[in-house]
């Protein structure tokens, strides 16, 4: 079980220098190739420059979330503008609420973006659940 | 590259069905997913690792399958700067050899904000569904509003 008194925790990415390749890349992995003109990250591509607030919460030591039993729940985002190459974004996550539910505890993880001009880009909150071993 | 087409705003009618997309998932799109995306949890690459979690193997991220969904949405909107919106429930595994179609169908229309909301729904070869309580939210702006402040 997750101590509770972490709710409220933050964690903050580097900025993220959205490139070509990496928009690119993500595109074929997902396999979703449409250009029409100026390239635009899929909007899903939120979580690649996201990611290190994500990882972050999963590896911190001292919250220790058993992410071995760890599944993603649900997602919501919302898109403020599109991202393209030059693109560089700062997430903040923070852990909002840890809930228990039979012999599952649900996590809440709220995500801002933001570009250099400290503008908003992205927000999401993702739910977590870990299935209790 | 696939050129796309805009969809016109004035021709969108509530109900209207999104035409569907599928996709085989294989094991490769799982590692160049999390390659792309840098989550390598274990639990989508480690056979043995995912079976010790309790899992039937290794599971595809949840994300891979809401990045279907938002294609699905962004193929028919023409314009993936249209979509303001996205959320899902991600209901049921996705294992590799699974066939996964995303549907949608557009739930309403507002004709003074020019957003259209668009429920989804993807569900895997044996009609299960892998992610429900779908949503998504579209503009419809007369002019691009995403162009960067010079």
């Amino acid at each position: 079980m997750t101590d509770p008194r972490w709710v409220g925790r933050s964690y903050e990415t580097k900025p993220f220098l959205v490139t070509e390749q990496s928009i690119r890349d993500y595109m074929g992995a997902v396999g979703d190739l449409s250009e029409d003109g100026e390239l635009l990250a899929p909007p899903t591509y939120a979580m690649v420059y996201g990611f290190d607030a994500y990882w972050q919460l999963w590896t911190d030591q001292e919250v220790a979330l058993d992410v071995a039993h760890l599944v993603h729940g649900e997602q919501r985002f919302s898109f403020q503008r599109p991202v393209r190459p030059g693109d560089r974004l700062q997430t903040t996550g923070r852990l909002t609420a840890i809930n228990t539910r039979g012999d599952m505890e649900l996590v809440t993880f709220e995500l801002s973006a933001r570009d250099e001009k400290d503008r908003p880009v992205s927000d999401a909150t993702a739910l977590f659940i870990i299935r209790r071993a | 590259m696939k050129a796309t087409t805009a969809q016109d705003f004035e021709r969108i009618n509530s109900g209207q069905e999104l035409p569907a997309l599928t996709k085989h998932v294989t094991v490769e799109q799982i590692r160049q997913y999390a390659e792309a995306s840098g989550d390598r949890n274990p639990i989508h690459l480690d056979e043995a690792f995912a079976r010790s979690a309790g899992l039937p193997g290794v599971i595809a991220h949840g994300m891979l399958t809401m990045a279907f969904a938002n294609q699905m949405v962004t193929d028919w909107l023409g314009d993936r700067s249209r979509l303001k919106r996205l959320q899902g429930r991600f209901a049921g595994m996705v294992l590799p050899g699974d066939d996964v179609t995303c549907s949608g169908s557009v739930a309403s229309k507002d004709e003074q904000t020019r957003r259209v909301v668009i429920n989804l729904v993807v569900t895997n070869q044996r009609g299960e569904k892998v992610l429900n309580k779908g949503v998504a939210e579209a503009e419809f702006s007369t002019q691009r509003s995403d162009i960067h402040a010079a």
